[in-house]
């Protein structure tokens, strides 16, 4: 298929569009609106070893051109994802990328460990979490824990690994650099950006967290940016996500350097989004007689 | 499921912020309490869709019924004779059916209408009570008026229309004379619903409540809508909107 990506050479999507994390749940209720097997990739809901609770509502704040999310990582945990929806993702001909995080090294050595079983495509880790030992930073956020971190990881699985990168941070490429030298083969860029929204009425944050993750096409222009930086600073491919809602913001996304891409927002608003996607890559790729995707990613032009 | 582009047949002011729109259109097997993401622009602002009760459907016309609060219902009442609209649903559970020979109570406070007139007007009979601030927030005063087979008694809390008090304190009145074989149908502000709630249970009578929550989705995917329950965190817009009022943690947000 012309529209086929390799994301590592034992890892062939059949389509660059891949549903984000957290916003497809596990399959089930976005079937409701389409046939899972038309996707590149599924990416389930973030998952850690035991069943996790989530934030107090509100979760949900809008915001222009986005939104505000604070759900808190609530998921059914690895053993109940293991047996009672892998099962059901497995039918369709998709491949099925678990995102997972934990809040210790152990619990990522332990996560990586469940997951690595048949039926499961790849892993994509989720580094936005707290670093216990250091302080409650995150262990995306510092080059040397998340360098310990993806390494431990990676003696563990041989799956494709994923390292999603957060997108605050000083400088991106110094992260990136620390996940792929500790042998990630593929980078997300990026997760939400932490942000909040007030009620000026009310003198309170709108979130019962009080802070969240911004995502939607607001951050679009910020996340293509960093998508250009990381992928001219590392040999790997990567996956965009944040803000991408139409085929012509996938095709940005690939020219600055990405193999594929999640849609996550715009999914929530248009469930049928990765349809209308699909199909406008494969009438660009007519437009312009592509025969292949690699001959968009990357190609960004600078006269 | 689907996503449905329609066009709108009318759009009426019936109170004061408050609108009628009916759409043209089929949804197969809906139930009253359920309702559609309806979504206000096609652009990115407002970015997410609305939640908005199913009021009626029927003769391939699907009425909606909105109150302005923010930005989007806004919008939507601007909305006219003609104009497209695009919606996700049926959505979330719906009310359950009442045993044959329950007796039948509907309590809807403000903005909480839509979900519980539509069931009173499925069932066709019982009593209904209506609670708003005043009479300006009183909407489709004949149609509650003249609803067939069922008896509705208004209140406001400034005694404008019918009697002076809150929804609940004509609940805690009647419901003394009540059969202990009825049911209760509830929406509106959440705390009206946890007295609700609360005379309810001191009566033993089953009380269903039709909960709100800021929704991404709509549809289950996101985790964004969920409520504290007996049986763990619940999404509204799946599980519910409707829950057995006694397996909602009350206490906590
Ligand atoms: C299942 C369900 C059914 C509903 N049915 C009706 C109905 O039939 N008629 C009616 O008038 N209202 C109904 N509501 C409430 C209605 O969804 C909100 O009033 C509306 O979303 C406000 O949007 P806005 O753009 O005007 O306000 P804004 O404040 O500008 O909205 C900002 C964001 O907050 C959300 N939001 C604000 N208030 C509420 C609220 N009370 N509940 C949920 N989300 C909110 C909006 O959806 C939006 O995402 C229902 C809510 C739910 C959950
Ligand atoms: C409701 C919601 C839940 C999310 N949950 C997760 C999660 O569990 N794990 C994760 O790595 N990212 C999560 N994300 C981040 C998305 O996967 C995605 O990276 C981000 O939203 C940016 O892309 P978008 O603008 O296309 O939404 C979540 C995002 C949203 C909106
Ligand atoms: S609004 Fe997304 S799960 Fe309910």
């Amino acid at each position: 298929m012309k529209t086929a990506v390799r994301i590592r050479e034992d890892l062939e999507l059949k389509n660059p569009i891949i549903t984000a994390s957290g916003t497809a749940a596990y399959g089930e209720e976005l079937s409701e609106f389409l046939d899972l097997s038309v996707l590149g990739g599924f990416v389930t809901k973030g998952l850690s070893i035991r069943p996790k609770r989530g934030n107090p509502t509100p979760r949900i704040a809008e915001t222009p051109c986005g939104m505000i999310n604070s759900i808190g990582l609530e998921n059914v945990g690895i053993p109940v994802f293991l047996k009672e929806k892998l099962p059901y993702l497995n039918q369709f001909s998709t491949p099925v990328v678990v995102n997972f995080f934990g809040e210790t090294e152990d619990d990522y050595v332990i996560a990586a460990e469940m997951l690595s079983i048949e039926g499961i495509a790849a892993l994509e880790m989720n580094v936005s979490c707290p670093n216990i030992k250091r302080g409650g930073i995150e262990f995306g956020k510092d080059p040397e824990s998340l360098h310990t971190l993806v390494k431990k990881v990676r003696e563990v699985t041989k799956k494709p690994l994923i390292v999603k990168l957060p997108p605050l941070v000083t400088d991106i490429v110094v992260i990136a650099r620390a996940a792929v030298s500790a042998g990630a083969d593929v980078l997300t860029c990026c997760n939400t950006f932490p942000a909040m929204v007030i009620d000026e009425n009310l003198r309170r944050p709108l979130l019962g967290n009080v802070t969240g993750g911004l995502s939607g096409p607001a951050i679009k222009p910020v996340v293509l940016k960093l998508v250009r930086d990381v992928s001219q600073s590392v040999h790997v491919p990567i996956i965009a996500s944040g803000g991408a809602s139409t085929y012509r913001d996938v095709i940005q996304f690939l020219l600055a350097g990405a193999t594929a891409v999640e849609i996550g927002s715009e999914s929530l608003r248009n469930p049928l989004c990765f349809l209308e996607i699909i199909k406008g890559i494969e009438e660009y790729m007519e437009r312009f007689r592509m025969h292949s995707v690699s001959e968009i990613t990357g190609t960004l032009e600078i006269v | 499921m689907k996503d449905i582009t329609t066009r709108i047949i009318k759009n009426d002011k019936v109170a004061e912020k408050t609108y009628l729109m009916t759409l043209e259109g089929d949804l197969t097997e809906t139930k009253p309490g359920q309702f559609l993401m309806v979504q206000v622009q096609r652009s990115h602002e407002p970015f997410l869709r609305r939640p908005l009760a199913i009021l009626s459907c029927r003769d391939r016309m699907i009425e909606i019924f909105f109150t302005v609060r923010g930005e989007g219902t806004a919008l939507l009442a601007e909305k006219r004779t003609g104009e497209l609209v695009s919606f996700i649903g049926p959505l979330g559970n719906g009310f359950s059916d009442p045993a044959p020979g329950e007796h039948l109570l509907y309590i809807a406070g403000g903005a909480g209408l839509p979900p519980v007139l539509s069931m009173a007007e499925h069932l066709g009979r019982g009593m209904f009570i209506f609670g708003a601030k005043t009479e300006a927030e009183i909407p489709l005063h004949n149609r509650l008026q003249n609803l067939e087979g069922i008896q509705t008694l208004f209140c406001t809390e400034d005694g404008s229309l019918g009697t002076k008090a809150l929804a609940t304190e004509i609940l805690s009145r009647v419901i003394k004379s009540l059969p202990t074989s009825t049911r209760i149908y509830a929406c509106g502000p959440r705390e009206m619903l946890r007295q609700t709630w609360n005379i309810a249970a001191h009566a033993e009578i089953p009380c269903e409540v039709s909960l709100e929550e800021r929704m991404a989705c709509g549809f289950g995917v996101c985790s964004g809508c969920v409520v504290e329950t007996q049986q763990g965190n619940l999404r509204v817009c799946r599980e519910g909107p409707v829950f057995d009022a006694q397996d909602i943690l009350w206490g906590s947000r």
